[in-house]
């Protein structure tokens, strides 16, 4: 049984690796990352980008169903790792190190 | 009403020959005994803003903050009567703190000491055995800091009674700030960060795009060109001890990363459906406020809270009028938070490099188009002066 909706197979290697509830935790996910996991997961997600948001289009958050909620947070480590792979490139580490003072306020 | 409108808006030129040109003494970057006067002058008698009514949507609702320049624990509450005070957290018997929770809600406030009981007023409702204290009820309220909102944030003020109303201090920005999101939030993203670093030396690195080539030279290259390779502004601007800037305007931008296209592609249609219309804004409010609207859909605060001479902590806010409803606002929100997250962090190793020298070097050095920075420092020294002046006439009167 697939873990997320129909025609986002390729995105199945990164279910439980790029899954993270909230965006302090996928700040995390992104600083503790290695290179060749961010071009991976970018490279897969970045085609479904517009696929995924079509497909969760209109729906309320409280509303998806388990499959479509780890596409939605899928959808939401991309800003993350894009913003690692096609704006930092090889400044990543050293800018992750900068950024772990950012603290976010995890929600209440 | 654009900041060009609310502002006195001066060419570079105009303004350096406003506040001046050349060196300037170093010390009140660095110098303990400046960041006392400091405190007292500035930072004890000016509008701080410490939270949004948000925090504290119901009666009852309380929020504690720890305001380390005032050697103060504050808690934040809305009363019965929908009004939103702030009180020091500290029980009028013999000092106890009240309260120990960062937030909560509660129509009655018990110390647990001797049991002194307070409403949401801050008024003293019992205490045990009280008929044994030689005070009147009335004259034991918890001891309340001058509060008030603007544009949905809170704002106090440790003087015992402000010269001006908060309203009254922002004057024609207290408007702009009233059209942002953040007068109608009802949530935000927050991050803050600790820095070893003067609370001037960390605003001013706000204040300036001289450093963006090179501290910014990916997530800042849409600001510069060619015929601006600094991007500095076109013009400052100011209103009594408030300023702000025109931002230069890249004829022909360098192509946005594909992604980030993505993450903003829904932002009008959001704006749209949130009702949402502001232009574009940068305040830099006095003393260590920074208010920022990217319209259409965008809207984030900074401020320096001082926590010595030498560190501040910082806390950043992207205000929303709603939790996001669907998973385009989910995304847009998101891609906002982590580029400007991205941003703020690279200054961060900059600002506090920057501070270590300061004891060093006797003298900053302004360009003109650091013109904000001068302002800054000209505004704090003036209130500094006026204070050590007036408290030597009152001790030579005394």
């Amino acid at each position: 049984m697939s873990a997320l909706p129909k025609g986002f197979a390729a995105l199945e290697p990164f279910v439980g690796v790029w899954n993270a509830p909230d965006l302090a935790a996928r700040a995390v996910l992104r600083d503790d990352s290695s290179e060749a996991g961010r071009l991976a997961f970018h490279a897969a997600m970045q085609p479904l980008v517009v696929p995924a948001l079509d497909r969760l289009d209109g729906k309320q958050l409280d509303a998806l169903d388990v499959a479509e909620r780890r596409l939605f947070e899928l959808l939401l480590a991309y800003p993350h790792v894009a913003m690692a792979v096609e704006v930092q490139g090889d400044a990543e580490a050293k800018h992750a190190a900068s950024r772990r003072h950012m603290r976010i306020t995890p929600p209440a | 009403m654009q900041d060009d409108d609310i502002l006195d808006m001066l060419s570079v030129e105009e303004a350096a020959d406003r506040f001046g040109r050349g060196p300037l003494s170093a010390a009140p970057y660095h110098d303990p005994d400046w960041w006392e006067r400091e405190r007292e002058a500035v930072f004890l008698r000016s509008w701080i803003h410490i939270g949004h009514v948000c925090e504290v949507p119901e009666p009852g609702s309380f929020v504690r903050r720890e305001i380390e320049f005032a050697r103060a624990s504050l808690l934040i509450m809305r009363g019965r009567d929908g009004q939103v005070r702030a009180f020091h957290n500290a029980c009028r018997h013999r000092g106890s703190r009240l309260v120990d929770e960062m937030s909560g809600r509660r129509s009655k406030l018990s110390c647990r000491y001797h049991m002194w009981t307070y409403g949401s007023d801050g008024a003293l409702l019992s205490a045990p055995d009280f008929e044994r204290f030689e005070v009147p009820r009335e004259g034991c309220a918890l001891k309340p800091v001058a509060t008030e909102v603007v544009a949905g944030m809170i704002f106090v003020n440790f003087a015992h009674e402000p010269e001006q109303t908060a309203r009254e201090f922002f004057g024609p920005i207290a408007a702009a700030m009233e059209r942002l999101p953040v007068a109608r939030a009802t949530c935000f993203t927050e991050w803050t960060y600790e820095i070893g670093a003067n609370w001037k030396t960390n605003f001013d690195n706000f204040q300036e795009n001289y450093h963006l080539r090179f501290i910014h030279p990916r997530t800042g290259e849409q600001a510069l060109g060619p015929e601006n390779p600094f991007g500095y502004p076109t013009h400052y601007g100011f209103l009594g001890p408030h300023r702000g800037q025109k931002l230069w305007k890249n004829p022909d931008p360098p192509p946005v990363a594909g992604s980030l296209k993505l993450g903003y592609a829904r932002v009008g249609e959001l704006a749209r459906r949130e009702g949402l219309d502001f232009p574009k804004t940068d305040f830099k409010l006095f003393p260590c406020f920074h208010m920022v609207g990217l319209p259409p859909y965008q809207n984030y605060t900074h401020t320096m809270y001082p926590l010595g001479p030498d560190r501040t902590r910082g806390q950043v806010r992207m205000y929303w009028t709603a939790p996001p409803e669907d998973a385009a606002a989910a995304f847009t929100r998101e891609f906002a938070a982590v580029t400007i997250r991205d941003v703020l962090s690279e200054d961060r190793e900059a600002v506090e490099a920057s501070q270590q020298g300061m004891a060093v070097i006797d003298h900053i050095h302004f360009q003109d188009h650091e013109v904000l920075l001068r302002h800054l420092y000209l505004e704090v020294e003036k209130r500094v002066r006026v204070h050590v002046a007036t408290r030597t006439l009152a001790e030579a009167a005394a």
